[in-house]
């Protein structure tokens, strides 16, 4: 069964067309990846799915609900959490805060209040991340502030940070961007983690094409707002059209 | 921890123990120490130089005769920069820390009016207080038995120009421009008991301190077919109505209360400032009053700056005379019951700077009289005689 | 699992409470003029309730209020007004007139959530004029310009007059402010504020209502500034339109940025530094300054106050708190790393 379906999906920014007529969708318990060249619109598609962006046609729905309805903050009530292309961390708050911030609606206000004079609280907040920070591998790190942590640190602090709402679907983009060879291949094992073990649904966007090749089951190519390519590694590997305006460039370059 | 308290407790109670306090607070055999809070570096800071200058100049005098009782007086100014809050402070350190004998001269109104809890708590005098305020001498209000006010309240003044305009013009309509705040709000209070007296209505202006435009107030005024105007405002605001008014073409009989009696009034003003009448509630410092004589002389003599002198620098003096005399009467161990009860044996006296002043048990009020100054070719002459 | 994540030291908050109530005994017994310094910390801890307030507002949540003398003004007036006037008892008026300065911070909340940075400073600023000019409009209750009277406060039937029981009253509140500042801060609503100071994007996508929580914070900042106005009215007994200046709102968020933004500790101490050091430190220093060259004029205050300010600013951008965290972490790491420090 699909769980995200994006129908005619086009968006304009002042008679730009950053997405023209896109339809596609992501099966439950996926990774699915979105490639193309910059500009192609695959982040715009993001902030569709997210809300910060209000399409002029088309429609998206996940587990039937229809997520242009909704506004941003509660786009992560229907179980669909984001990293961003350019790290968006707390920098005067520690590891282990930021990560919680993810857990803000699955905190209860009331619980917060009644309890502040009480260390209850807090241990029950910090129990929500625990076991995230373990799995990435990240739980050193918690009482340190995030201003100053390595890039590696900070971009897997805000995919914890992603995980921590218990998504049913997570929007990575571009999580390998400014890491070496063998952080990347880190992140892919995560990513195949978060897939097998968390069971979460995995939206990707990203440059690294042995990265998106190894981990991915289905890739969608974008160019210039319209879909060219859809399907298995495979597939688009040797698709001509996906050779030439993409794979060709990185070829020639 | 236990230890270090009790080190502390122990080394408390000493110091308890070591402290002596004189007889009276800020009085030594050899000094007399008075408080004074101006504003340095607020809004009135032009005055906070000049007044102290000229009460220190006096102070001087007395010193270099010998002081009172043997004893030279010394100021301590600090800066309240024209805010209640900072006045309470500066206050509380002047009378607990600095431990003054008394209070002189605090400058404003709502600064006054905020440290009066500190006058009553501690039973500290104020002399003198900077501001024309009636409410000053309202011996009601908290602490009103330690204020000895000097100047002719803002209340009193406009009732007496309100009854002065109407001596000379029976058929005149009154307009009034004054300032939303403390000063305007006395003002009102002696329009409004003009009103009732003489049975007439007021066309009243108000205006926002600091405000710079006056175009609005001063159109009403011409359309209310006002022929005297009352101005309540302090140096830019009677310049400004004035010079609007000239442009308009309105020529009214303009006359001010309180700090309008300024020289730069006129001078600034120009040839619309000429025929401004202002109220004064003591002699010109250029007159031939022996205070205002004496205050020249001594201007020449200690080679004051020539742009200290005048009427703020002169103020300054005349009100440094008022608190020797109070000093003189408080015998040769002063008190600050004793000050008090000095300065309330005041029966018109006169040293030729303010007009007589008396005081008594129930009387902190001072003067009560104004003489008006107008502007004529650009010189201030005085045209009345005491008016009450 | 306790220990592990404890993210402070607990043990030294009860010294401290016993310290602050110490501390007028200490004084008292060290110098005569106590009244005077009890006089200057009564005026810091009021500061100080508002400042945590202001903090969560401009420091946490990043919109910066030009305009908290207002909210200072609401409280001191609205509870002046009640108590003197309409016979509540001081302590209701505790709760309620908190909650009307709440009520406008809510109402000036909604400009912040189209706009940020200055042009929020300056529509605050506004909002100071526009207090100023209803206190004067409404006379029939605030006497206009002309000040207020206020009644001491009175609680459980005792009178609190002087400035000692005005000590113990004001940083009872100090206390309790603190805390109850410290635990928002640390709680879902004090991450959500940073997240929205930081980057709006990511504290949507986290699930936070951006206009609910900025409504929140100015609802906050206001409660605090309106209580510490209480305060304020009933132990200074005099309060007038020129207490609630502009440079007041001014000085507030100086206080906040010296101790270091966005830190509920690091407000008090910048209060604490910047009281102290306007109404201790600097006037000493100018009379040392007199006494030295023999000379009574001058705004010399000012001048030392500005200078110092200056060059804090420049050595200290990171503020008190900061200050204080680059010390702590060079000790723990002491004879190893010294180079490592707080970034």
């Amino acid at each position: 069964m699909a769980d995200l379906i994006i129908e005619n999906l086009t968006m304009r920014f002042a008679g730009v067309v950053a997405l023209d007529d896109v339809s596609f969708s992501v099966a439950n318990g996926e990774i699915f990846s979105l490639i193309g060249p910059n500009g192609s619109g695959k982040t715009t598609l993001f902030n569709c799915i997210n809300g910060f962006n209000k399409p002029q046609g088309g429609k998206i729905y996940f587990n039937g609900n229809n997520l242009l309805e909704r506004r941003p903050h509660n786009i992560i009530d229907s179980g669909i959490s984001r990293t961003f292309q350019n790290v968006q961390n707390i920098p005067f708050m520690t590891v282990l805060d930021n990560i919680l911030l993810g857990s803000h609606s699955r905190i209860d206000t009331k619980a917060t209040l009644q309890r502040w004079l009480s260390q209850d609280q807090r241990e029950i907040e910090e129990a929500m991340v625990l076991d995230i920070m373990d799995f990435l591998g990240i739980a050193n790190y918690e009482q340190k502030y995030m201003v100053g942590q390595p890039f590696g640190i900070q971009k897997l602090a805000e995919i914890a940070r992603a995980l921590v709402s218990k998504p049913k679907l997570i929007l990575l983009d571009e999580p390998a961007a400014g890491m070496n060879d063998q952080e990347t291949r880190e992140i892919a094992n995560i990513i195949r983690e978060i897939k097998e073990d968390l069971g979460i649904t995995v939206l990707l966007v990203e440059h690294d094409m042995n990265l998106v090749m190894s981990i991915s089951d289905r890739i969608c190519v974008l160019d210039s707002g319209e879909i060219i390519a859809l399907g298995e590694p495979e597939e688009i590997k040797n698709h001509p059209k996906v050779i030439e305006i993409y794979l060709g460039e990185t070829a020639d370059a | 921890m236990k230890r270090v308290m009790g080190t502390l407790i122990i080394i408390g109670l000493l110091a308890v123990g070591c402290v002596k306090r004189a007889p009276a607070p800020g009085v030594t055999d050899t000094e007399i120490l008075i408080g004074n809070v101006q504003d340095l570096s607020g809004p009135m800071k032009e005055l906070g130089a000049v007044i102290p200058s000229g009460s220190n100049m006096y102070f001087k005098y007395i010193n270099d005769q010998g002081g009172v009782h043997g004893r030279s007086i010394k100021m301590l100014i600090e800066d309240h920069q024209y805010n209640p809050q900072k006045a309470v402070a500066a206050t509380k350190k002047l009378v607990e820390k600095d431990q003054v004998f008394c209070l002189y001269q605090i400058i404003g109104t709502s600064p006054c009016e905020a440290i009066r809890p500190i006058l009553s708590e501690t039973g500290t005098p104020l002399i003198a207080p900077a501001t024309n305020s009636g409410t000053m001498s309202d011996l009601s209000r908290q602490a009103g038995d330690l204020i000895f006010h000097t100047d002719t309240g803002y209340d009193r003044q406009a009732e007496i120009l309100v009854g002065y305009i109407l001596n000379q013009n029976s058929d005149a309509k009154i307009g009034l421009v004054y300032q939303d705040d403390d000063y305007g709000e006395n003002v009102l209070e002696g329009i409004a008991r003009a009103e009732s007296e003489h049975e007439i209505t007021v066309q009243k202006e108000s205006y926002q301190r600091g405000a710079i435009d006056f175009k609005g107030q001063t159109m009403n005024l011409l359309k209310g077919g006002c022929t005297d105007v009352i101005i309540a405002g302090i140096v830019r605001e009677p310049v400004t109505v004035m010079k609007t008014a000239e442009a308009m073409n309105y020529k009214p009989n303009f006359f001010g209360t309180g700090p309008t009696v300024d020289a730069r009034v006129g001078k600034l003003a120009g040839s619309a400032g000429e025929g401004f009448t202002a109220t004064y509630w003591a002699h010109m410092w250029n007159s031939d009053a022996p205070g205002a004589k004496l205050y020249r002389e001594l201007c020449e003599k200690y080679d004051i700056p020539e742009p200290y002198i005048g009427l703020y620098h002169y103020y300054g003096f005349a009100t440094a005379q008022l608190l020797v005399e109070g000093l003189e009467r408080a015998g040769r161990n002063p008190t600050r019951k004793s000050l008090v009860r000095g300065l309330e044996t005041l029966k018109n006296w006169d040293v030729g700077s303010f007009p007589p002043i008396t005081y008594g048990r129930n009387d902190h009020a001072g003067v009560d009289k104004v003489q008006l100054v107008q502007m004529q070719n650009g010189e201030q002459v005085v045209i009345t005689d005491w008016l009450e | 699992m306790k220990g592990r994540y404890e993210d402070e030291n607990l043990y030294w908050i009860p010294v401290l409470i016993i310290f602050v109530f110490l501390l007028p005994f200490i004084l008292k017994g060290l110098s005569f003029s106590y009244k005077y310094y009890l006089f200057v910390l009564n005026m810091a801890g009021i500061y100080i309730i508002l400042n945590v307030g202001l903090d969560l507002l401009s420091g946490f949540t990043g919109l910066v209020s030009l305009g908290h003398a207002g909210f200072l003004a609401v409280g001191a007036y609205t509870s002046a007004i009640l108590v003197d006037q309409f016979g509540v008892p001081f302590a209701l008026s505790l709760i309620i007139s908190p909650l009307i300065a709440g009520l406008f911070g809510f109402v000036i909340g909604f400009p912040a959530l189209r706009i940020t940075g200055m042009y929020l400073g300056l529509t605050t600023m506004g909002f100071g004029f526009i207090v100023k000019r209803m206190i004067i409009a409404f006379r029939e209750w605030t006497h206009g310009s002309g000040g207020l009277d206020v009644s001491s406060p009175m609680l459980f039937g005792y009178t609190i007059k002087s400035d000692w029981n005005n000590y113990f009253l004001i940083y009872t509140f100090v206390i309790i402010a603190v805390i109850v500042g410290r635990r928002i801060a640390k709680s879902k609503i004090g991450r959500a504020f940073m997240a929205i100071r930081d980057s709006e994007q990511a504290a949507e996508a986290a699930g936070i209502n951006l206009s609910k929580y900025k409504m929140l914070a100015f609802f906050i900042s206001g409660i605090f500034a309106g209580f510490a106005g209480v305060l304020f009215a009933h132990t200074s007994s005099f309060i007038s339109t020129d207490h609630f200046d502009i440079l007041l709102s001014i000085y507030f968020i100086i206080m906040v940025l010296v101790g270091g933004a966005s830190s509920i500790y690091g407000a008090v101490l910048g209060t604490l530094f910047i009281v102290l050091l306007d109404n201790l430190f600097v006037p000493l220093l100018k009379d040392q300054i007199h006494f030295w060259f023999n000379t009574q004029a001058g705004d010399i205050q000012s001048l030392i106050f500005g200078l110092i300010m200056f060059l804090f600013i420049i050595f200290q951008p990171m503020g008190l708190y900061g200050m204080w965290l680059k010390m702590r972490i060079y000790w723990k790491l002491f004879p190893f790393n010294p180079r490592q420090r707080f970034t």
